[in-house]
């Protein structure tokens, strides 16, 4: 075992100075920013996997790993827990998420919504922490960017950059973005000369092997534009994740609310029962309606925060990546709070919304006032619903 | 010069519809400078407070997030 102890500082000097290394060799390059999920390359109409889906399934098999180590290193009971280590500040966090979670919604409903909270919590964490991980957005497949016009069979060249080639590993290269030889003849013989001493292949003056609008060009080749289609992305970055989540939230807030109030639970949406007793007995009608409509608008609400706030974050980071290539941290910093920040309201809203829908019309819960503390004297166990 | 009007009005667009993030501002700031006037005067509070003060931030800030999510669109998509 290593002793790291003031050693670490000079790793971080290193990484510092191999970042102003980096940029001075490699400029970063403003990747193609596309709102849906991109598809991986290959197949036919059918599913095709999205980058963005393949985020959700390596958080769901990070997941799997963490929920398995804990289990694994959790003592028998009896024995002590061991001071220290990975399965203590587990624990450390789960009971205060629980003493949280206890002080807002009660004990009654206590093990079926803090099961919802803390599994929300964790997917959207580490979804949302998946964007700060380098290379997730910029190592992938090597696409040429083009948009094919369905009717006419057009080929439309986008924006795209010339690639370098080292041992069958293609990068984009970031002094030479792509020209096509229409461009390439506006091209003044000063710009044609900056672009042969940068290595580039277009816009030179040479002649380029012809666009070939039949068949893939084959990889690297100089007539096509090339973009980097990401491995990986955040699922956040997705509607079609936080969407599915908000589904599940809103939907289990409803199911629970049946289970603790029965049929009772819908006269908060039609509640005639003021309608005729008394002179205000409409409005009674309205607000029923109007909390029925509040219920289709927290799925909208939900989805579009997490989404919003993601997306604009990973948009942060590239942009900041390429505009102070030597000094992006301070927004990792930021976006690592950010996704601590949206991953706690997406659970403690879905916990929130729960406790009002068990809580029941006029009557109220008790606000928290006799919470026992979990302590060594009085464990309480967290028991999954059955 | 087609694209160029294009991606003028884009541009003009997005920035218009992101004025709607000042309501958004403005509310977050009003809720937390009451949350912490109130931790000030009752400190004993203070969780029950903060819990209230997140979820009307976030209700404030989805209406900042709408108007993003409208310029991230006429971006992106459109």
């Amino acid at each position: 075992m290593i002793n790291w102890n003031g050693k670490r500082r000079w790793i971080a000097l290193l990484l510092l100075i191999a970042g102003f290394v980096v940029m001075l060799t490699v400029p970063p390059i403003i990747p193609v920013i596309q709102l849906p999920g991109e598809k991986y390359p290959g197949g036919g109409d059918g599913f095709r996997m999205t980058n963005s889906l393949m985020g959700s399934v390596v958080v769901w098999i990070l997941l799997i790993l963490l929920a398995w180590y804990v289990n694994r290193s959790m003592p028998k009971s009896g024995d002590e827990v061991p001071r220290g280590g990975f399965y203590n500040f587990f624990e450390l966090i789960f009971e205060g998420a629980y003493n949280f979670i206890h002080n807002i919604v009660g004990e009654k409903y206590i093990r079926y919504i803090f099961s919802f909270f803390m599994t929300i919590l964790l997917i959207v964490l580490l979804s949302n922490w998946l964007e700060l991980i380098p290379g997730v957005d910029s190592i992938g497949f090597l696409e040429p960017h083009t948009t094919v016009n369905v009717q006419t069979g057009q080929v439309t060249y986008e924006k795209g950059y010339e690639t370098t080639n080292s041992g069958g590993v293609f990068a984009l290269n970031p002094k030479c973005p792509w020209v096509s030889p229409d461009q390439a003849a506006t091209l003044t013989d000063a710009q044609k000369t900056a672009r042969v001493n940068n290595g580039c292949q277009t816009g030179t003056g040479a002649v380029v092997a012809a666009s070939t609008t039949d068949g893939e060009p084959a990889a690297g080749s100089p007539s096509v534009p090339w973009v980097v289609l990401p491995f990986l992305r955040s699922p956040s970055t997705d509607l079609n994740t936080t969407a599915s989540l908000a589904l599940i939230a809103v939907i289990m807030t409803q199911v629970l609310g049946f289970k603790a109030l029965g049929i009772r639970y819908l006269t908060k949406f039609f509640n005639f029962k003021t309608l005729l007793t008394s002179p205000l007995g409409g409005i009674d009608v309205a607000v029923g309606l109007l909390e029925l409509i509040g219920e289709f608008a927290k799925i909208l609400s939900f989805s579009f925060r997490l989404l919003g706030n993601i997306f604009a974050g990973s948009i942060l980071l590239f942009v900041m990546s390429f505009l102070v290539p030597f000094l992006p941290w301070p927004f990792f910093i930021l976006e690592f709070f950010v996704g601590i920040i949206q991953a706690l309201v997406f659970g403690l809203l879905t916990a929130i919304f729960m406790s009002q829908a068990t809580a029941g019309h006029g009557e109220h819960h008790d606000e928290g006032h006799e919470v026992e503390q979990i302590t060594a004297d009085n464990p309480v166990e967290i028991a999954p619903a059955h | 010069m087609e694209q160029s009007v294009l991606l003028a009005g884009k541009a003009i667009g997005a920035g218009l519809a992101m004025i709607g993030a000042m309501g958004g501002g403005i509310g977050i700031g009003l809720s937390v400078q009451g949350a912490v006037q109130a931790m000030g005067r009752n400190p004993d509070f203070a969780s029950t407070i903060q819990t209230n003060m997140i979820l009307g931030v976030a209700f404030a800030e989805a209406v900042a997030i709408y108007a993003l999510v409208v310029s991230l669109i006429i971006l992106f998509v459109l």
